[in-house]
């Protein structure tokens, strides 16, 4: 019985030399690398740590901007989007100059939508790869986790999808989905407001979530805390509630629900949705013959839910639309216009700038904002730049707040579906000359 | 003898590696390094731990998905929600797993007519109802995830990365020598008997019944265990994330490519397929790389049907010569990080483990596996 | 409770379940009758979804019509892949691993073509996705009623094959056991092959109802693992008719569930069933024996 030994011995010889190959593996890469000295920071990291993105700037060498993207997975779907705005924006600064004079690279891997490899990613992008800056990736769950790496290793971590406000304590991330750090109040406030000046405010209201944490958030409020959400809200308006009903992610059969909202028959019906949620639940209603009066989605796919049956009058929040007065700037105006080229091109079929491609393209200029502010890649000046200074963004000008987690304020606007488009309707001044909330 | 030099191979190994974070310092090693191999930590954990019950009963389980995720759960909601310390709520992880594991067991087992496919498939559906369980119950998750990313954690450990390091480390070496002392212990010979065939194996007075719940309780303890520490790497924990098919499809791929007939199949495996997807991950080539790895699967599977851990043992002259052969040439010519160096020496080795055995006795003579003593018929999946 | 809520609810539960059964039946069959378990089905539902869509989009065709074209393609790919199989010789445990990486890698094919996107097939191309009958007061959808007739006649059709032609003697014998039926001079591997076949041109189909009335997406297809498996468990491998009445019996279930105890309660209804149907009849809920 030598068996045992023979393996246990190649075993071990595998990992001796596996281990005599890293030393000297990393002997060379020291050598070849300006930064390595970098590496014994990190091992200390502190947010004050000097990081690789402060090597001297060599003229001729690209700046790269690391992240990933939920390239496939159940994200992917949105995720498409974002990589179709991050493309065009970097082509956009190279064609312009660059960055710091330099060249820009956006290194953008796939997460696969699935948090650990987000993680991981992040962790191969700054500590195997050196990136000189990160961006984040598209999603709450994958956002959070890169997030947290972001915060071990001290990077600036501006994002552009994360839902739980409440949750973001890292001080140098810079949300720019524009929603405030209590919108479990703030957002359904605007919905509801926008329903009030449509002249016709609803006695009963329904409830529709997805079991999302993010929709959850806005139904309910933050976990642990009686601040309530869209729901305590619409009662205290004097709304009667009528129906609230959570479902699962992965609903398939949308029938039983229908039947549901069919026989609570609410005024107004606020769907906590995400992607196409809305269409499905739209179909299934269409099918049993009801047809909601007044209906809200939270965070729907533009496209389909534009095609679904009885889609007229459905409302949802945005910070940018394609139509004046957001495209009066001649800039924002030429953006819109070759990201629908760009989106044809990478066959995606909705094609016009909306809410997700305006907040992608928003982080991108807080990070062009921050690292010229700073005028270096060093993380922490970049981080105290961005959080002293204001910056203009496609979606307006927008003042990190450090009293709140960063966050400064709900920006969101109401958008409804009038005659197959949507068009912004709330408030008045950035609503769609002449356009109002209908019900 | 044989037992004690092969536990005095596990405390080497497992000495070298507890050093190499030290090392890490002291080098300069990219902090990614560490969380390459306790990523792969994880994977070998998890497809060892599997094996346990199926490569070695032939019990074909679905449920890593399942023991997996309680783990995941029992740390959020300790640690995360409850603000329990790490170390106190991680052992609780593998308990869990463990007790329902045993509560699966003690009703399927006791089935007059279970089948192979009936296990596989409630083990399945086990996934899918405690993911339903946890979306349900405010308490587990009721749709609103679990935070670990402010989880404080013992100091001694260090930082995150070298502490994340050093628990997979302790996890995925228990789960190893646990599955090394299975197999070369009464229980494995039992476990292999059933595997080929049951009532056999009952008539030889092996305790069924037992043995299968052993198999069962090991692959849910060391699973669900490496849960709870995956968990912090997960940072934000949700059931679409945790209860899904992600973890038992890869557990199975890993272990079935890398051999279940034998205890190092699956730490082969684990290491081969990780270290794949990690570097094509890194190079980017999200538009082929699934069609790569589909491909690489499938070619694998026809053409390594035993596993290529019984291939690189009926080798070993060849796959140290390969393996290390590739490692110091790519040392000398190419100035890549250390982790691509590992996978183009991994994937030589592969290449060299692909060659079918009648052409390679042609080229080299006799296999090793024609020797009588290694023969071992009975632990080979034909 | 309105009892209106609840017929709703259980007629809806049951046509979608028709639908379940219709996107089971090529894996049960597979599963049951050839010992693959065939995870391509999955694929053979997405790809006749996704072949609906861009033949409806490309020529103006009627989206139903398209079955014409999509289903005898899902019939010549699924025989020749099952000649693969055949080849390659493959136990239970290996199908399931080839063919899950046949699994990704078109998966991975959708996305390049079609994008990860959401493709939706606009109105006016689909007069099928808001169509309704309505009876009284309770609404059937009409895809849902389509699927559900296709899949009860298919089921219907698929059980008097097996039972009175020779095609479906020379199956039930190489089920049972294909050594002797190759002494008997069945041609066993013709007969994996049709069968292959025939199932897969039933996964075709219903990706061609799928895509009358749902957006579609590349990674849809993991997402109908939670249905189709409880469905081939309950129904019993292989069986047509338990497939059937499998698929129905879930939708309903979760259809109830989803009106009595909230929608989150509904997967754990279904997978309860499943559970307690493995416990207690194993062979299938709606099987006599363990046969097909």
């Amino acid at each position: 019985m030598t068996k045992n030994r023979s393996y246990l011995r190649v075993l071990a010889i595998w990992l001796i030399l596996a281990l005599i190959a890293a030393a000297c593996g990393d002997g060379d890469d020291a050598t070849d690398d300006t930064g390595g000295d970098a590496g014994t920071d990190q091992a200390t990291t502190t947010a004050e740590a000097d990081d690789p993105g402060d090597d001297e700037p060599t003229d001729g060498e690209p700046i790269v901007v690391g992240g990933s993207l939920a390239l496939t997975g159940f994200l992917a779907p949105t995720a498409a989007i974002h990589k179709v705005a991050g493309d065009m924006f970097v082509e956009q600064l190279n064609a312009n100059g660059g960055l710091l004079g330099r060249e820009v690279v956006w290194d953008v891997r796939d997460d696969e939508s699935v948090p650990d490899q987000a993680a991981a990613i992040y962790e191969r992008l700054i500590t195997e790869e050196n990136v000189d800056l990160v961006l984040g990736p598209y999603g709450t769950g994958t956002i959070t986790a890169a997030m947290a790496v972001a915060e071990r290793e001290g990077y600036v971590f501006p994002h552009h999808t994360a839902s739980l406000t409440y949750a973001y304590t890292y001080e140098c991330h810079f949300p720019t989905w524009p929603v405030g750090l209590d919108t479990n109040i703030s957002n359904p406030n605007i919905v509801y407001d926008a329903i009030e000046a449509s002249g016709n405010p609803p006695q009963t209201i329904g409830f529709v979530l997805n079991e999302f944490p993010g929709t959850q958030l806005i139904g309910y409020g933050p976990p642990n805390s009686d601040a309530g959400g869209a729901i305590s809200e619409a009662r205290k308006r004097g709304w009667e509630v009528v129906l609230e009903v959570s479902f699962p992610t992965a609903t398939s059969d949308w029938g039983p629900i229908a039947a549901q909202v069919a026989e609570a028959d609410p005024d107004f019906l606020y769907v906590g949705a995400l992607g196409v949620d809305g269409p499905n639940l739209l179909t299934a209603l269409d099918a049993i013959g009801y047809v909601p009066r007044g209906h809200f989605y939270q965070w729907p796919a533009p496209g389909p839910l534009l095609g679904a049956p009885n889609a007229n009058g459905a409302m949802s929040v945005t910070v940018f639309e394609s139509h004046p007065p957001y495209t009066d700037d001649p800039e924002a105006a030429a953006i819109v216009e070759e990201f629908a080229e760009k989106a044809a091109a990478a066959d995606i079929p909705y094609t016009k700038f909306d809410v997700q491609a305006a907040v992608s393209w928003t982080a991108w200029q807080v990070l062009v904002a921050g690292v010229e502010g700073a005028g270096s890649l060093d993380q922490r000046a970049i981080c105290d730049w961005l959080k002293d200074n204001p910056v203009d963004t496609i979606i307006g000008t927008i003042d990190f707040n450090p009293d709140e987690q960063n966050y400064y304020g709900d920006l969101s606007v109401i958008k409804q579906i009038q005659d197959g488009e949507w068009v912004v309707v709330y408030p008045p001044d950035k609503a769609l000359p002449g356009a109002e909330p209908e019900l | 003898m044989t037992q004690r030099r092969a536990l005095v191979g596990f405390a080497v190994v497992f000495a070298l590696l507890l050093a190499v974070p030290h090392l890490a310092d002291r080098l300069d090693f990219p902090g990614f390094y560490l969380t390459f191999m306790f990523s792969a930590f994880f994977w070998i954990a998890q497809s060892s731990s599997w094996n346990m019950l199926t490569g070695y009963s032939g019990y074909f389980s679905f449920g890593q998905g399942a023991w997996f995720g309680v783990g995941v759960y029992t740390t959020a909601v300790l640690a995360g929600k409850q603000g329990w310390a790490f170390l106190a709520a991680l052992p609780l992880a593998g308990i869990a797993a463990l007790i329902v594991g045993l509560l699966l067991g003690l009703v399927v087992f006791r089935l007059r007519s279970l089948s192979g496919e009936i296990f596989a498939l409630t083990t399945l559906a086990v996934a899918f109802v405690l993911g339903s369980v946890a979306r349900i119950f405010p308490a587990i998750d009721g749709g609103r995830g679990a935070f670990m990313t402010s989880v404080p954690l013992p100091e001694f450990l260090g930082e995150f990365r070298p502490a994340m390091y050093r628990m997979t480390l302790v996890i995925m070496m228990a789960t190893v020598l646990t599955a090394y002392l299975v197999y070369e212990s009464r229980l494995g010979w039992g476990l292999f008997s059933i595997r080929d065939d049951e009532q056999v194996a009952q008539g030889l007075g092996v305790p069924v019944f037992r043995y299968k719940m052993a198999a069962l309780a090991g692959n849910a303890f060391f699973s669900g265990l490496m849960g709870g520490v995956w968990a912090l790497q997960i940072g934000f924990v949700t059931v679409e994330d945790v209860f899904n098919i992600r973890v038992p499809l890869f557990v199975i791929l890993m272990s079935v490519l890398g051999g279940t007939s034998h205890w190092m199949g699956p730490v082969v495996g684990s290491v081969i397929i990780f270290t794949i997807l990690d570097r094509f991950n890194s190079a980017g080539f999200e538009d082929f790389n699934q069609l790569f790895i589909g491909g690489l699967l499938i070619v694998l599977v026809l053409a390594v049907r035993e596993g290529v851990y019984v291939r690189l043992r009926n080798r070993p002259l060849a796959t140290l010569l390969v393996f290390a052969g590739t490692m110091l040439v790519l040392l000398v010519v190419n100035d890549s990080s250390i982790v691509w160096k590992f996978l183009w020496a991994t994937l030589a080795t592969l290449a060299m483990a692909l060659v079918p055995d009648r052409l390679w006795t042609s080229l080299f003579g006799r296999n090793r596996r024609t020797d009588e003593a290694d023969a071992e018929p009975e632990k080979v999946t034909a | 409770m309105d009892a209106n809520l609840l017929i709703q609810a259980t007629v809806s539960g049951a046509l979608i379940g028709g639908l379940y059964a219709l996107m089971s039946l090529g894996l049960s069959l597979s599963w049951g009758a050839l010992d693959i378990i065939n995870l391509v089905h999955f694929m053979f539902i997405l790809f006749g979804a996704y072949f609906t869509y861009q033949l409806t989009v490309s020529t103006g065709m009627d989206p139903l019509a398209t079955a014409l074209l999509v289903v005898p393609a899902g019939f010549l790919i699924g025989g020749a892949l099952q000649i693969f199989f055949e080849a390659a010789k493959l136990d239970e445990f290996k199908s399931l691993i080839i063919t899950f990486g046949l699994f990704i890698i078109l998966q991975s094919l959708a996305r390049t073509i079609w994008s990860a996107d959401f493709r939706t097939l606009d109105q006016s191309l689909n007069p099928y996705a808001s169509a309704s009958v309505i009876v009284g007061d309770v609404a059937f959808q009409t895809p849902l009623v389509i699927a559900f007739a296709a899949a009860g006649l298919i089921a219907i059709g698929t059980r008097a094959l097996m039972a009175h032609t020779y095609f479906g003697k020379a199956v039930r014998a190489v089920v049972h056991d294909a050594d002797t039926a190759r002494a008997f001079g069945v041609d066993s591997q013709r007969v994996g092959v049709l069968l292959a076949a025939l199932a897969s041109a039933y996964s075709a189909l219903a990706g061609v109802l799928i895509a009358t009335f749902q957006s579609l997406s590349p990674t849809m297809g993991v997402g109908w693992f939670g249905i189709v498996f409880p469905v081939v468990i309950l129904g019993g491998l292989g069986n047509a008719v338990g497939n059937f009445l499998a698929g129905v019996v879930i939708g309903v279930a979760a259809g109830i569930a989803t009106v009595v105890w909230g929608p989150l309660s509904a997967t754990l209804v279904t997978f309860s069933i499943m559970v307690l149907a493995l416990l207690f009849r194993p062979q299938g809920l709606f099987t006599r024996r363990a046969t097909i």
